[in-house]
């Protein structure tokens, strides 16, 4: 199937995260019209109010571009869809770095002009209750329920090698960081400590912040043809390495510079070849294309360009470890 | 039953003097038992014409203010200068038809509704900022009179 790895589960996979794409949507609905009824004054609450009607965005783009990329290769777009998905995150993590900012900056202020959070009563079952305690059962929702699904979703991302599926799972994992500090601040009022509240705004905030840092360095990285890196974006991956090793086993090869770039879930590699000899049989090099195809199950092209020596620029892109 | 727990457990917290007001306006009630209310003229909401001030809010503030046990001290003024008494903590509450739609929201607390108008406005009192437990007890005060004369009505 076009866009995503040839690994015998990938479809399968891929249907459980469609899945829980939508599942994630229901479930944002939800805390995020709960913690609209139970905000009041509170700073904590707009602000992670903001973050879940932020988080909107990963599973829906999600599932617009999963339609998107699969669309096949036309004569305007000759490589395929796959690159709009990333362009459709840089936009995103612009949003949550501008909301993130804007939100430090409105908790900063509150802080400084020392501003008393009201948190009021909250009619319910003919009882008035204090609206702050309704709030910490609805910060727990927005705790555990996002953390599960974060695990669930980064199980996913693996075998379907989605590294914004990654990203948006480790922030619904860490959402129970900003909820927690929620909780503190709602607590923090309750025992009169107007301060609270606001100081677990700044927090959440910066968590925002660095969701978007994450989310904008992933897709930046992306449009930019950055060397593939590990999913969780902490090592080179060495897919590079093993292309370029299968190469020079071939007996007619001489020298290889490989270049890998990312385009959504799979890869594409170009690899400049310089022959031993003069002629090259065309069969030879249809055999080869095909062979290095099968290093990784993501590689869904390789290209073999026979030269005779390497292209100045092409061999700056040599790894270290050929040279 | 399984439904009144939760809220049976909220009480028993309340009950535990929480929430506390950051600039102790409840404390301040129990020892001087003094109201501090500032109002402007609306009529029919507040009338502040002659010198004792009347209207549905005053009345309303004066049951209030019985209820828990504390005298009505009114201060006059236009709102700007009473938001601003509320934002400094010289007063407790501000009246005036003061509707939840209020621009006021950014410097005091509003109070939940005592009163639905047939054009849905929902009316409230100002508050001083963040004193949640004194804010609490109107709240709690003023959804029963909500409760009870939309009862009336009915």
């Amino acid at each position: 199937m076009r866009g995503i790895p040839e690994r015998p589960d990938a479809r399968k996979q891929l249907k459980k995260a469609q899945l829980l794409a939508w599942l994630s949507i229901a479930y944002l609905m939800s805390t995020v019209s709960l913690l609209f009824m139970v905000m009041g004054g509170s700073q904590a609450l707009k602000t992670e109010l903001l973050e879940d009607a932020l988080s909107f965005v990963p599973p829906v783009l999600f599932l617009v571009s999963d339609r998107f990329t699969r669309k096949e290769p036309d004569r305007k777009y000759p490589f395929g869809y796959e690159r709009a998905v990333s362009a459709g995150y840089v936009g995103s993590s612009i949003a949550l770095l501008a909301v993130g900012a804007f939100l430090l900056i409105d908790g900063a202020m509150k802080l400084v002009t020392a501003e008393h959070p009201t948190i009021g009563g909250f009619p319910l079952f003919g009882h008035v209750v204090w609206t702050g305690w309704l709030a910490i059962p609805v910060l727990l929702w927005c705790a555990i329920p996002a953390h599960l699904l974060g695990r669930a979703k980064r199980k996913t991302a693996e075998p379907l090698n989605d590294k914004n599926l990654a990203a948006d799972a480790a922030m619904n994992e860490a959402n129970w960081q900003s909820a927690g500090a929620a909780i503190l601040g709602i607590v923090g009022v309750a025992f009169g400590l107007w301060w609270a509240d606001s100081a677990a705004g700044v927090l959440i905030s910066l968590e925002i912040i660095r969701s978007g840092w994450t989310e904008f360095r992933t897709a930046l990285g992306d449009v930019t043809d950055r060397s593939p890196l590990t999913l969780d974006e902490k090592e080179d991956d060495s897919v590079g390495e093993r292309i370029a090793e299968r190469l020079r086993e071939q007996p007619w090869v001489a020298d290889v510079v490989v270049r890998v770039r990312e385009r959504g879930r799979e890869l594409t590699a170009e690899a400049h070849v310089v022959p031993k000899e003069d002629s090259i049989s065309v069969d030879e090099v249809s055999r080869t294309g095909e062979l290095v195809c099968k290093v990784d199950p993501r590689l869904a092209e390789v290209t073999i360009a026979p030269v005779r020596t390497l292209p100045e620029d092409v061999a700056k892109a040599r790894q270290p470890e050929d040279a | 039953m399984l439904r009144c727990w939760p809220v049976l457990l909220l009480s028993m917290v309340a009950g535990c003097g929480l929430p506390l007001d950051p600039e102790g306006t409840s404390k301040r009630l129990a020892s001087t038992h003094e109201l501090r209310v500032g109002l402007t003229d609306n009529q029919p909401w507040t009338d502040s014409t002659r010198s004792e001030p009347s209207g549905i809010e005053p009345a309303l503030v004066r049951t209030f203010a019985a209820r828990i046990g504390a005298k009505v001290v009114w201060t006059k003024g236009s709102e700007t200068l009473l938001a601003q008494a509320l934002k400094h903590h010289e007063l407790d509450l501000a009246i005036g038809g003061f509707d939840a739609q209020t621009p006021w929201v950014s410097m005091a607390g509003i109070s939940q509704p005592f009163a639905e108008t047939p054009d849905k406005k929902k009316h409230v009192f100002l508050t001083a900022p963040g004193e949640n437990q004194f804010i609490l007890t109107l709240d709690t005060f003023l959804t029963e009179h909500l409760r009870k004369s939309k009862g009336a009505r009915s």
